[in-house]
């Protein structure tokens, strides 16, 4: 019987994934100023990136160099209030928190670390470093996180620039594994988010 | 990152795409013009990491403590005999403590994850990175502080081994059923096997072999065989042995 | 090894009566077999393997202090006989778990730790695991080839594997009966009658983790399917049934130290710690029953701050308010509670109330200058 439940899931699945997941990846080439997560948000990339058909939710998007597992860059643009960071895993019985326009910067870090201990089911999160930075030319939230997730024996880091604008989070997030991947490639990320312009519409 | 949340769903994709689409699925790979000769280098063996678990409805891994020590000592056993197959004199990483069993740990796992990767947006047509994609571009790696676990061995390379079962939940009944009748395994749910050689001055990931979908059933001596032989395929550096490949 | 067996099989027939009203004499305790050497397993030593991975996973709460009160707990609800060779770690997960392996581990998760309210209650749950243990509950149908044993033939059950432990997972390998849930109920009960513990307190427990799955279900607008929700519970199938059948046995037995008083002042900072994690999970109304019971002997500044952060974090406007008055209220019983600064001036400022709000922040930028977020909040407040 569950094989049944599972496989009719199985399907519905993939025909509600068909697009995004079967979309195929695309190549970003550097030296061009690119809109990302279907939003007036733009970066210009300094090297080239592979773009991923699969979106963690409506209005964002993930970059990777070998894999989102090895270094992930997700853009988030303009995350309504009312709705949640990425989507969600299990509604039922792991909701994720929601946005909110009322939200200061600060509410910002724990908007995701909440979001990121129930998707994952991790205790172990923790904020390690917040600041205050400008982005996309207004006051915006810097701050550094790491994790683990429960299956892995490697830690995991997380760097992330945000900022609430016209109601809406614009964020940009690098994650990595602690060895290797995160020190090798934050580079190329603090350079993307040097670069992020917000076009207005 | 966040994607992996949704890794069961992708499963589906994948394994929907592979009943359909067999032989454009590709399970192993080796990094351009990387020759290894037979009797020329120590090869450092890493012990396996191997879980055995079944299948929530919610698609959530759930460890069995029987399964997966059955698992380790028929699948420990077949890979130490194995070994002598690898063409190749072999070290073996003995069991740490402390500080440099962490260490192994992460790497173990990073090499898992590593793999995953290879898979996804490699060897998954549908998936293909762009820049991974390109003829003759087989560029993945463990980074350098790999070279820390070789340290006085005299090893040039490592090989890491990963095996993951997750049986369907019914799995358990039929399994019992059928081990009743002589040992038929019901594959069911999934069957990760990755088998890789790694540069340890380098990190640099020079072979890899790759299947979400393994055969045999580890929790017996034949399956854990067959297991054995199936990830080490195609080594690189194994003398030709004609006919069928043996342990 | 027959003298074992005896002994074994005279603690199951003990149990054997069922709906018995009397809880009958406990008996004597069998020592767990032993494997008799190791084999050789190979090139690698496989032995223990799990339990070193979980003596090495980052889960693991590793302070001395509080493994050993709580070990000390289940020591004198089980005896020193018993609790001997018993090693228990105590994991950081949010969720109220705790199960025993055939080799002697026994996980905890905080979030039992944080449910529980007396050393009463601790016992009740660490004697039923541990009545799993002794009547080898976890055996049955494991398959090693060894000299063919009996039912203590556990040698070479390794326990949990990779120390993972998953938030909300179904917890322990074992899916128990009925049958036997019963009889680890009755078999602690016998524990706890000869125990300085009182024995009532084994019913109350079951009740309010089904009154907060009741809640955590009413704050999502949902039905509640009780026992799914909480780990324990997938295989300790709970009904009325049970938390009657536990209060008529424990009627009869004198009330003794619930040791409530006791349990809050060891368990200390760590109370916060595990109310911060489980602030997290993005579960309000259970949280907000979890915060009512644990206030039952009156609201401490901590339960007060916790509240505040509860409805602060869900934020709606009638939230914001709610939240200032409770962070006040904390400030009201502990001056020295900074974070209840921060918390009241967030509070204040994301209600518009901004000239109170950059007050409150200043005043925790003034007792806590090196705070993580010191930057961030000058930069909000300043203008």
């Amino acid at each position: 019987m569950r094989h049944i439940v599972r496989s009719a899931m199985c399907l519905f699945a993939i025909v509600s994934m068909a697009s995004p997941a079967l979309a195929g990846n695309a190549l970003i080439t550097p030296g061009t100023p690119v809109s990302v997560a279907k939003s007036g948000l733009t970066v210009t990339p300094d090297r080239e990136w592979n773009k991923l058909g699969a979106r963690p939710g409506r209005n964002s998007e993930t970059w990777t160099l070998d894999g989102d597992e090895l270094n992930g860059l997700n853009f988030y643009g303009g995350i309504q209030s009312g709705k949640t960071l990425f989507r969600e895993v299990s509604k039922r019985t792991k909701p994720l928190p929601h946005f909110s326009t009322t939200m200061l910067l600060t509410d910002i870090p724990e908007f995701l670390e909440d979001s990121y201990r129930i998707a994952l089911g991790t205790s172990l999160f923790s904020i390690d470093a917040i600041e205050p930075v400008q982005f996309l030319g207004t006051k915006a939230v810097h701050f550094v996180y790491s994790f683990r997730r429960d299956q892995e024996d490697i830690s995991r880091k997380g760097d992330a620039t945000a900022t609430i604008i016209g109601g809406k989070l614009f964020m940009i997030t690098f994650e990595a594994p602690t060895v290797h991947y995160f020190g090798r490639d934050i580079e190329s990320y603090r350079h993307l988010v040097g670069t992020a312009r917000l076009a207005t519409l | 990152m966040i994607r992996q949340v949704f890794a069961r769903l992708f499963l589906c994709v994948f394994l929907a795409s592979i009943s359909t689409n067999v032989a454009a699925q590709e399970k192993s790979a080796i990094k351009e013009a990387f020759v290894l000769q037979p009797g020329t280098a120590r090869i450092l063996l890493f012990r396996p990491k191997i879980a055995v678990g079944s299948q929530s409805t919610a698609g959530m891994f759930e460890p069995n403590a029987d399964w997966t020590t059955q698992a380790r000592e028929n699948l420990g056993a077949a890979l130490a005999h194995a070994q002598q197959s690898l063409g190749n004199e072999v070290v073996v990483y003995g069991d740490q403590v402390g500080p440099k069993a962490e260490q192994l740990a992460e790497y173990q796992s990073l090499f898992s994850i590593v793999a995953q990767s290879v898979i996804e947006f490699k060897f998954f047509p549908g998936n293909r990175l762009p820049t991974k994609k390109r003829q003759g571009v087989f560029d993945w790696t463990l980074g350098p502080g790999v070279a820390d676990l070789a340290a006085n061995t005299g090893c040039r390379y490592g090989l890491f081994i990963f095996t993951e079962d997750q049986f369907g939940s019914t799995g358990r009944k039929i399994f019992q059923l059928f081990a009743a009748m002589g040992g038929v395994g019901i594959v069911s749910g999934q069957h990760k096997g990755f088998a890789g050689l790694v540069d340890l001055s380098t990190g640099e990931l020079l072979w890899l072999n790759a299947d979400l979908a393994m055969g045999g059933d580890v929790r017996t001596p034949d399956g854990a065989e067959k297991r054995a032989i199936q990830l080490l395929e195609g080594f690189p550096g194994r003398p030709a042995v004609a006919g069928t490949l043996q342990p | 090894m027959k003298k074992r067996l005896a002994a074994v099989a005279v603690a199951l027939a003990g149990l054997a009566a069922p709906g018995a009203t009397a809880v009958p004499e406990l008996p004597p305790y069998a020592e767990a077999y032993q494997p008799q050497g190791t084999d050789e397993r190979g090139i690698w030593m496989l032995a223990d393997e799990d339990e070193r991975v979980l003596r090495d996973s980052k889960f693991l709460i590793g302070d001395p202090a509080l493994r050993d009160y709580v070990t000390a707990i289940l020591c004198r609800t089980v005896g020193r006989d018993r609790c001997h060779g018993v090693r228990i770690y105590i994991l950081r997960v949010a969720a109220f778990n705790a199960n025993m392996t055939p080799n002697g581990t026994m996980q905890i998760w905080s979030g039992l730790l944080l449910r529980v309210r007396s050393e009463a209650e601790l016992a009740a749950v660490l004697g039923h695991e541990f009545a799993h243990f002794e009547l080898r509950h976890g055996l049955a149908g494991f398959r090693h080839q060894r000299a063919a044993l009996d039912i203590a033939a556990w040698a070479g059950f390794l326990g949990q594997y990779g120390g993972a432990v998953r938030q909300g997972a179904m917890g322990s390998i074992y899916q128990f009966s009925r049958e036997q849930e019963r009889q680890a109920d009755l078999l602690s009960l016998k524990y706890l009658k000869q125990s300085p513990y009182s024995a009532q307190a084994a019913a109350h427990i079951w009740e309010r983790m089904m009154a907060e799955a009741d809640a955590t279900a009413l704050g999502r607008k949902q039905k509640s399917t009780r026992y799914n929700r909480v780990p324990y519970f997938a295989t300790h199938p709970t009904n009325l049934d049970r938390a009657t059948y536990l209060a008529d046995l424990a009627r009869d037995v004198p009330a003794r130290t619930e040791g409530d008083a006791a349990y809050v002042d060891r368990v200390g900072t760590w109370r916060r710690e595990f109310l911060a994690d489980q602030l997290k999970l993005n579960d309000f109304g259970g949280t907000e029953y979890l915060l009512g019971q644990l206030a039952a002997s009156g609201w401490s500044a901590d339960l007060l701050y916790a509240r505040g952060e509860l409805y602060r974090m869900r934020g709606h406007p009638r939230d914001l308010a709610a939240a200032a008055d409770f962070y006040r209220a904390a400030l009201a019983k502990q001056a020295e509670l900074p974070e209840a600064y921060r918390g009241l001036g967030l509070a204040l400022l994301r209600n518009q109330q901004r000239a109170q709000g950059c007050e409150a922040i200043q005043h925790y930028l003034a007792l806590h200058p090196s705070a993580p977020d010191a930057a961030m909040l000058s930069t909000m407040i300043s203008q």
